[in-house]
Order: structure tokens, then C-alpha cells, then sequence
């Protein structure tokens, strides 16, 4: 067994709160800069879904020093990559490049971290609504099956949860966006202690810690920053949810959705693995008996996305072969999730899920970029970033019975969503394909981005 | 909230640093008996290693009635060997913690492994199993090609996937394999079994034309050893046929426009093009630089007008896709439905800016510097080291082409991009649309583009105010599908990963 190199890194934070965490790594000639805001989708109020991620749109219109799409001009021309992305619980941005330029992103995230305000105007607001509008359209509006995820996370989470609402937001809500509105959320929630600046590669600390200083060490911290109210939510849906959709789908397709373990939870790992053991490539239980061996169904997945106000979620699907029945599908799925809620996992299949989860791990973790996004996101939800040394060992002690035990709390019929895709079709032919009164379906290419976070640029 | 504390940013913009020697890692080569290519890459650090075999049969090597054979081989190598049945194998790869995945593209098949260094050699005997053994199980064969066709019918749903195949399926002649897409299409996808598979395998199972390379932290690991008792017995008796040469024609004579009519779209898929270059080509840096300046950076020029300027859409981008034979050059964009003839309007206008007046030197230097500067950050880890080894190999370029890439890239000017953008044509492109034609018919005839062919349903056409509708433009009757996924990450990507901005 291999053993996976420690990241050592250092934690402190300025003066006004913004906390810096440095990963020195020689290896190549690259810098990853990394920073995230404690601020995501959940933050949203009714009116005003879509509302993080459009302004994470509006932080690369420029700010007191830097023009309208400047900062993609600095750090291309710089030999650099860079992004932003938001999800539920956070939004991040972040840079890679060449390490002799590492002090470029630092003075890019400050001038904007800062400023904002000073660059934003109406026509900037506007031209980013559009360009987000469309974002909508080609993730999810436009793409068979797309509808999906919406419906999924609405149906787990109840409609006075912040969790309801997806972070792409709905069109109208897009569309009343003010910039009173980018205003008073730039104020409440961009402020230097709320996030957290990752650097990790080919720097000296000495250098970062200066330039940190220098370029974020002026930008007042906000004092008030409100916090979210008590998420929970009961660990079971307490019913079973069902819902057929009529698409432009040529295979009907059944999603299943349950409520899991809030992220930080051991019993998520458990879930994990349950997930790699179910659906995780061409080894696993359920592509072994649907696909291959009774060759009901074109493609199937499950996987669990962590959050961490009050619940996470676990959802897959499977899309049917031609002329398969929904209800036998929809029977063998619910068949294996209830198998592994009431016999433990074999040593073998339990060692075969973590050596994968081992190279899985070495992968990730073998990249700067993906270092500093890891310390960035156990640093804001966690206060924790060591958990980038802890989370491979946690896993790897998961045991088959933990397993079990966590499908036997989770996959329950009165904690499942179904949604069944069927494709659209004159009212007779229908009927012959319906096998119960319910019936909905989604995508596959479509179903993994939607179940991505929201990033400024495809 | 008014009060808000006034914050001290800093105006000065910083200045780079000293900038940390970069070159492209160090190749060792040696050749086996047998005439196979092995190429080792020895990555200090990297202890997840990457081990790909290249053999150099493709899609595109394909007769015309056997669309789609060698990437459903492909995939069917891990269906079964001589020694295990596809579980069997399956299983004894996960316990290395190891995936053994199969793919080819239009020029190459691969076979490759991304293990932990310290069981390297137990994961590349199951490659060598896989590689030099495959059974071609019949029931997994059928299992395989009707998945395929299943997913020719989501294809049909999908509109990226559907222009892509219109517009292939539109700009080169009929004799052209990159008419179809290289996972086949229907006709021929439905007559495949293990015989045609079969054939299409061995047509690359020639050592004297293959290559192992393998990179990452190989201290105290005799790959050469290891290759040798894995593979010195792979004789030319498995036998291989020569590479004919690929036809490429276009089939693109006055520009038109053909739309599959998708009513209730929300967007427009729109793609540009016509037949472009071939990978191996005097200009390729230039092109490359011409590429990142009109649709490659961020702030390409298609970027800028269409998304940054209009809000027409979350990204526009155009490039060409270098094969071995001429693959196509298209501009691409989704756009809201209501400005689909607008955006249209502004591609062509962009096209025909960077073919006719030479761009700005800061333009030239903010792709160059891009270019140059990104070079190390996408050979961080073995991987892409070992893809774009691979790439040379498909396309016989010499090792010392990513080494001398960047001073190539340094050297093109503002002269050369021209030149290079004169590959572009603009009145002998195919403008291809999926989307709700009842929403901007009018508004298209009116914009006087070119000839207009409209398909309504499968097969059915209406036919525009202009008749000149070519012979080629006949109805894709078995309805598009988008390349597979296999078929889209191949060779062909990994051949010019350094090569193309994202």
C-alpha cells in the first residue's frame, strides 16, 4: 500500500481576519491561489435565487484597478488558468500559474475583495444576467433531461429550507436582480473574515505571507456578518415522493434521491463507499446486474453530495434499454439499494472500493490546484484544514458494517424521491409505455453538470 | 449598511518574479526486439504513474460499411482475455487500485493504467492481458453495440450532440470517414459483431508501429525489464495492415445553411466551419496563436463580442481539430433563440476581421504569453505527460516538438497569424443550427447567409427561397449522434493537449 504524502501547511490569519493557509510544494514550477467565501446559494432569500452565483459572475467585471474582464486578460497573459465557482454552501475563485507569478492573484483577488463597488455599473449587471440566463439554458433549460436536479433537490429539502432552491436560481428572480441588490451583498458577505486564501506550489511563505499583507491587509473586516438560522432538517423525508415527467427524452430514465448524512459526518464517508460499491464503475453492483448481466438498463449511477446545513444527499439513476419496463427497473434499483442495507459487504469488495478510493485520492491530491481547493473548503466548513491529512484514513477504516448500517438509515422508501423521465408522446402511445401512475426521467451527460457547482466559464 | 469602512487597496500592479527553469521532461527511449517503442519518463515525486500503449489503428482506418468498429474494440478489450472473463479482470484491477480503460479515437487505439507506482508491474501484465489478449466475447460484443445504438438514440436528443453530427455529416464529401461520427452511426453500428471487431483491432497489432510510455516516479522500477518479459513475445505474426491514406474532402462549395428544426428550443446550437488541416502542417504554431487570439483565451475575439459584449451566450470559441487528415475548423456558440441570426451575423464578421487585417500586437502577445506560460502547468502531473507522448506518436513527430514549442510559440508574428487565418473561409463555410426554426426562419431568409435547408422532422426538408441545395446535403436519415465519449477523449486530444487553450 502506497501512503499518501502528508500536506504540511501553515494557518494563520491577518488582522482583519482573513485567513491564510500555505502549502509549499517544489515538485513543478506552478503556484495554485485559492480563495472561498463563506457565502453559497444557501445564503439566498425567497426572490432572490440565483443571486450568489450571478454576483460571483460580477466579480470578474473588474473593480478600482482592474477593467472588465481584466482579470482574465492578467492571469491568461500570465501563463495562468483561473475560475469561480458556487454551490450550496460556498463560493471560491482561483488561480494556477506559473510560480513566479503568484503575486499577480493576490493582487487580483485584493483589488477585488476591496473595490468591487467601484467597477460595477447597470450595463455590467445586465450583460452578466444575460450571460448567466444562457449559462441556465445550455446546463439545464436546453439539455434532455435537465430539469432533473431542480426537481430532485426540491423534493429533499422543503420549500421553507435554503437548500430548496438550486444555485442556478430561477429566470424571473435572475431578471429583478438590482444593483442595490450586488451591493448589499458585496457589503454583507465579501469582507476578509469571511474567507479563507489558500496558497499552495512552488512559493516561499515568507513572500505570500508579505503580499497578503501588503495587498488584503487594508480591506476592513466586517463585523456583522449574519449567520444562517438552524438548518436542520428531520434526518428522514418521511414519505415517499414521486414524480413522472414528460420530456424530450428517447430511453425513459428513473432518478432516485435520498436524504444522508450532513457532510462532515462519518457516516457520509460510510455512504461514499456505499456509493463506489454500488455505482462506481464496471465492478460495481448495480452496473454489474442492470447493464451487464440483466441488461435492463443503458447507464447507472449514485453518488452522495455532501453539504453541511442540516442534510446531504445521495442520487443516481438508471436509463432504460428500449421496450424495458419502468417498474422492473425502478424494482431492481430499490432490490440492491436494500441489499446493502441488510448484508455486510465481502473483504474483498471492501478492499477493491478503497484501493480505488486510494488512487482516487493520490490523483487529487497529486495536483496544487486541487490542494488549495481542499484546505480552502475544510478551512470554511470545518474550521478544520487538517482534514486533508484525515479524510484518506477515514475512509480506509470505514467497515462493512458501517456500510450497512448507513444504506439501512438512508436508502428507505419513506426517505426516497423517484422521478421518472418518459418521452413525450401522443396520449395513446403513452399509455402503453406507463406501467404505474407515476412516471418521470433525465440525462446523462446532463445529470453529472447538474449536479456540478455553477462556474464563471464553461 | 452606508458606513462601510473605506478599504486600502493597493494600485501597483505587482511584477513577475524570476521565472523557475522549465523544460518538457526528459524521454528515455529504447525499442524492444519486436520493433515496439517504449519511452519512459521518470517523474521524481509522482507516485501515481501513467502507463499508456498506443497502437495505430483508428477510426478513421475504418471501410466505410464499418463505422464505429475500432471504438466499440475498443471497448470491448476489457470484455474478456484468454485468461479472465470481464468481472474477473474488472475485479483484479480494482484490487491494484487500478483502472485498465480501452479507447480509440479517429487516429489511434490506447490502452492504458493510472496505478500507484509500487504496484505498477502487476497492473501493466493486466494491460498486456488486455492489449495482446482479447476474446471478443460474442454476448458482450452484442451487450457493447447495443448500447451503442441506444445511445445514438439519446444522441438524437441532445442538440450539442446533434449539430456536431449535422455539421460533420455536412461539410465533408461521402467518402470521407469524418462525415460520420467516429463511434459509427446506425447502419453500420447495428452490423458489428466479434469478427468485424476483431479485424478492427488487429489492424493495429503491429510492435514495430506501437508504443508503451510510461511516466511518473519510477525509482527502483525496471520498466525496461518489465517490458520486455510483457511484451518481447508480441510478434508481427498477430499481423496488421498498413494505414491507407484518408479522404477528406469538402463537400462545401457556396456557403448555406442547413437547420434541424427543434421546436420549443430555448437555444441555438450554432456551428460554423468547413474542412480545415491535418495536425502535421508547416503553421501549426501560428495556427495555434491564430486560434487562441479568435477562440481560444477568454478573451478571444468570439469570447469578447458574443458574451462579453452582446450576452448572447455562456461562451463562444472556434478552433481546428488537427488529425491526421484534415479535420474540420468550426466556430461555435449556444445562443438565446431570439438572437440566433444576430450572432450568426457577428461569427461571420469576426471570422472575416481576423482572415483580412492583421491583429494587434497586443492581441499577438497576450496568446503567446498565454501559450508559452500555461506550457508547465498542464504537464503538472504524468498524465498529460504521457498523453501528449502519446500524441507524437500518432502523428510520427519527433520528441523534440514540445521541447521546442514554446520558442515556436515565441516566434510567430503578427504576419504569420495572418497567413494563418487565411486557412479560414467565410464564403465556402457550412452554417449549421439546431433550434426552433418557427422562431427565426424569417429573420434567417431575410438575413440573405446563403442557400437555407430546414429539416423538419427525419429525413424531411424544407427547402428555403433558394433550390441550390448540393447533392451532399442529403437528409441524415439515421439521425445524428454525437461522438461517443471514448471516441472524443482518445488520442486525438491528447495528441495537441498542450496545444489547444481551453
Amino acid at each position: 500500500m502506497p501512503s499518501l504524502p502528508t500536506v504540511s501547511f501553515t494557518d494563520e490569519r491577518l488582522a482583519n481576519g482573513l485567513r491564510l493557509i500555505i502549502a509549499v510544494d517544489r515538485l513543478a514550477p506552478v503556484a495554485a491561489v485559492n480563495l472561498w467565501y463563506d457565502v453559497g446559494s444557501k445564503h439566498e432569500v425567497e426572490g432572490k435565487t440565483g443571486f450568489a452565483h450571478l454576483f460571483e459572475h460580477v466579480m470578474f467585471q473588474g473593480s478600482r484597478n482592474v477593467g472588465k474582464a481584466e482579470h482574465m486578460a492578467l492571469v491568461q497573459g500570465a501563463g495562468g488558468t483561473m475560475n469561480g465557482s458556487t454551490w450550496l454552501d460556498r463560493t471560491n475563485y482561483y488561480e494556477t500559474l506559473p510560480s513566479h507569478q503568484a503575486e499577480l492573484a493576490l493582487w487580483l483577488e485584493a483589488d477585488r475583495m476591496g473595490t468591487l463597488l467601484d467597477a460595477l455599473n447597470q450595463e455590467n449587471l445586465d450583460n452578466q444576467r444575460e450571460v448567466v440566463k444562457n449559462e441556465k439554458r445550455w446546463s439545464y433549460d436546453n439539455r434532455p433531461y435537465g430539469s432533473w436536479y431542480e426537481k430532485m433537490q426540491g423534493h429533499l429539502f422543503p420549500a421553507d429550507h435554503p437548500y430548496h432552491h438550486v444555485t442556478i436560481g430561477s429566470m424571473a428572480d435572475l431578471d429583478a436582480a438590482s444593483i442595490d441588490d450586488v451591493s448589499a451583498f458585496f457589503r454583507t458577505y465579501y469582507a476578509p473574515n469571511n474567507a479563507v486564501l489558500s496558497v499552495v506550489g512552488d512559493v516561499d511563505p515568507d513572500d505570500i505571507r508579505r503580499w497578503t499583507e501588503r495587498y488584503f491587509g487594508g480591506i476592513p473586516a466586517n463585523p456583522d456578518i449574519p449567520h444562517l438560522g438552524d438548518l436542520s432538517v428531520p434526518a428522514l423525508l418521511g414519505g415517499e415522493v414521486r414524480e413522472t415527467v414528460y420530456d424530450k427524452v428517447p430511453l425513459p430514465r428513473v432518478y432516485v434521491g435520498f436524504r444522508a448524512p450532513k457532510f462532515g459526518d462519518d457516516r457520509l464517508d460510510a455512504l461514499d463507499i456505499a456509493a463506489q460499491v454500488l455505482a462506481g464503475g464496471k465492478g460495481s453492483r448495480l452496473h454489474r446486474r442492470l447493464v451487464r448481466d440483466e441488461r435492463i438498463a443503458q447507464d447507472v449511477a449514485l453518488v452522495a453530495l455532501g453539504f453541511v446545513g442540516g442534510a446531504s444527499i445521495c442520487v443516481g439513476w438508471a436509463t432504460l434499454r428500449p421496450g424495458v419496463a419502468v417498474d422492473q427497473v425502478e424494482a431492481t434499483l430499490h432490490e440492491e439499494l436494500d441489499r446493502l442495507a441488510r448484508e455486510p459487504i465481502s473483504d474483498d469488495e471492501l478492499a477493491r472500493a478503497r484501493a480505488l478510493i486510494e488512487t482516487e485520492e493520490l490523483g487529487g491530491l497529486s495536483r496544487v490546484e486541487e490542494r488549495a481547493d481542499r484546505l480552502s473548503m475544510y478551512a470554511t466548513l470545518f474550521d478544520d484544514p487538517d482534514l486533508i491529512n484525515r479524510m484518506l484514513p477515514r475512509y480506509l477504516s470505514v467497515t462493512a458494517e458501517q456500510i450497512r448500517d448507513v444504506a439501512a438509515a438512508t436508502f428507505r422508501a419513506d426517505n426516497r424521491v423517484v422521478l421518472t423521465y418518459l418521452p413525450e408522446l401522443p396520449p395513446a402511445d403513452t399509455a402503453a409505455l406507463r406501467t404505474d401512475e407515476d412516471a418521470t426521467s433525465p440525462d446523462a451527460a446532463g445529470a453529472d453538470d447538474a449536479a456540478e457547482d455553477e462556474e464563471v466559464a464553461a | 449598511m452606508s458606513d462601510t469602512p473605506v478599504a486600502r487597496v493597493v494600485a501597483e500592479r505587482p511584477t513577475p518574479g524570476t521565472p523557475r527553469p522549465y523544460e518538457f521532461p526528459a524521454v528515455a527511449r529504447t525499442r524492444l526486439a519486436n520493433g515496439l517503442s517504449l519511452a519512459v519518463i521518470h517523474l521524481p515525486g509522482r507516485h501515481l504513474v501513467s502507463g499508456t500503449l498506443v497502437l495505430r489503428n483508428g477510426a478513421a482506418d475504418e471501410p466505410d460499411g464499418e463505422g464505429g468498429a475500432t471504438v466499440l474494440a475498443a471497448r470491448a478489450l476489457t470484455e474478456g482475455t484468454e485468461r479472465f472473463d470481464a468481472i474477473a479482470l474488472v475485479e483484479a484491477s480494482e484490487r491494484l487500485g487500478a483502472s485498465i480503460h480501452a479507447e480509440a479515437g479517429w487516429d489511434a487505439m490506447s490502452i492504458g493504467v493510472d496505478v500507484p507506482a509500487t504496484r505498477l508491474e502487476p497492473a501493466l501484465e493486466l494491460l498486456a492481458e488486455v492489449a495482446l489478449h482479447p476474446t471478443f466475447p460474442e454476448a458482450e460484443v452484442d451487450r457493447l453495440r447495443d448500447e451503442r445504438l441506444n445511445d445514438l438514440l439519446q444522441a438524437e436528443a441532445d442538440p450539442r450532440r446533434r449539430a456536431d453530427e449535422v455539421f460533420a455529416a455536412t461539410i465533408y464529401t461521402g467518402g470521407s470517414p469524418y462525415r460520420r461520427p467516429s463511434g459509427g452511426l446506425k447502419p453500420t453500428v447495428e452490423r458489428l459483431d466479434a469478427a468485424r471487431l476483431r479485424a478492427a483491432y488487429q489492424r493495429g497489432l503491429d510492435p514495430a508501429r506501437a508504443s508503451l510510455i510510461v511516466g511518473g516516479d519510477l525509482t527502483g522500477i525496471d520498466v525496461a525489464g518489465i517490458t520486455e518479459r510483457l511484451f518481447g513475445s508480441w510478434g508481427a505474426a498477430y499481423g496488421a495492415g498498413p494505414t491507407g491514406s484518408i479522404v477528406a474532402e469538402s463537400a462545401v462549395r457556396d456557403r448555406f445553411v442547413r437547420v434541424v428544426h427543434r421546436p420549443g428550443s430555448v437555444q441555438t446550437e450554432i456551428r460554423i466551419g468547413h474542412v480545415g488541416l491535418p495536425r502535421r502542417i508547416n503553421d501549426f504554431h501560428a495556427l495555434s496563436v491564430m486560434g487562441a487570439i479568435l477562440g481560444g483565451l477568454f478573451n478571444s475575439r468570439l469570447n469578447t463580442k458574443l458574451r462579453e459584449e452582446k450576452g448572447y451566450t455562456y461562451g463562444a470559441g472556434a478552433g481546428f481539430d488537427l488529425r491526421r487528415a484534415a479535420g474540420p475548423f468550426a466556430a461555435r456558440a449556444a445562443v438565446n433563440t431570439e438572437v440566433t441570426v444576430p450572432a450568426i451575423v457577428d461569427l461571420l464578421a469576426e471570422l472575416d476581421r481576423i482572415r483580412t487585417a492583421p491583429v494587434d500586437a497586443a492581441e499577438l502577445k497576450a496568446a503567446r504569453d498565454y501559450l508559452v506560460g500555461v506550457f508547465p502547468l498542464r504537464f503538472e502531473t504524468p498524465g498529460p505527460v504521457v498523453g501528449a507522448l502519446a500524441g507524437l506518436a500518432v502523428h510520427d513527430l519527433p520528441d523534440d516538438e514540445l521541447t521546442r514549442y514554446r520558442p515556436a510559440i515565441e516566434g510567430v508574428t503578427i504576419e504569420a497569424v495572418l497567413a494563418a487565418a487565411g486557412h479560414i473561409r467565410t464564403d465556402q463555410a457550412a452554417i449549421v443550427l439546431v433550434g426552433d426554426a418557427d422562431a427565426f426562419g424569417a429573420e434567417l431568409e431575410a438575413a440573405g447567409f446563403g442557400p437555407i435547408v430546414i429539416e423538419r422532422d427525419h429525413g424531411a426538408q424544407d427547402e428555403g427561397r433558394a433550390t441550390a441545395v448540393q447533392n451532399d446535403l442529403e437528409p441524415v436519415d439515421e439521425g445524428p449522434a454525437g461522438p461517443t465519449e471514448g471516441a472524443e477523449s482518445g488520442e486525438a486530444s491528447t495528441a495537441d493537449a498542450a496545444l489547444t487553450p481551453d
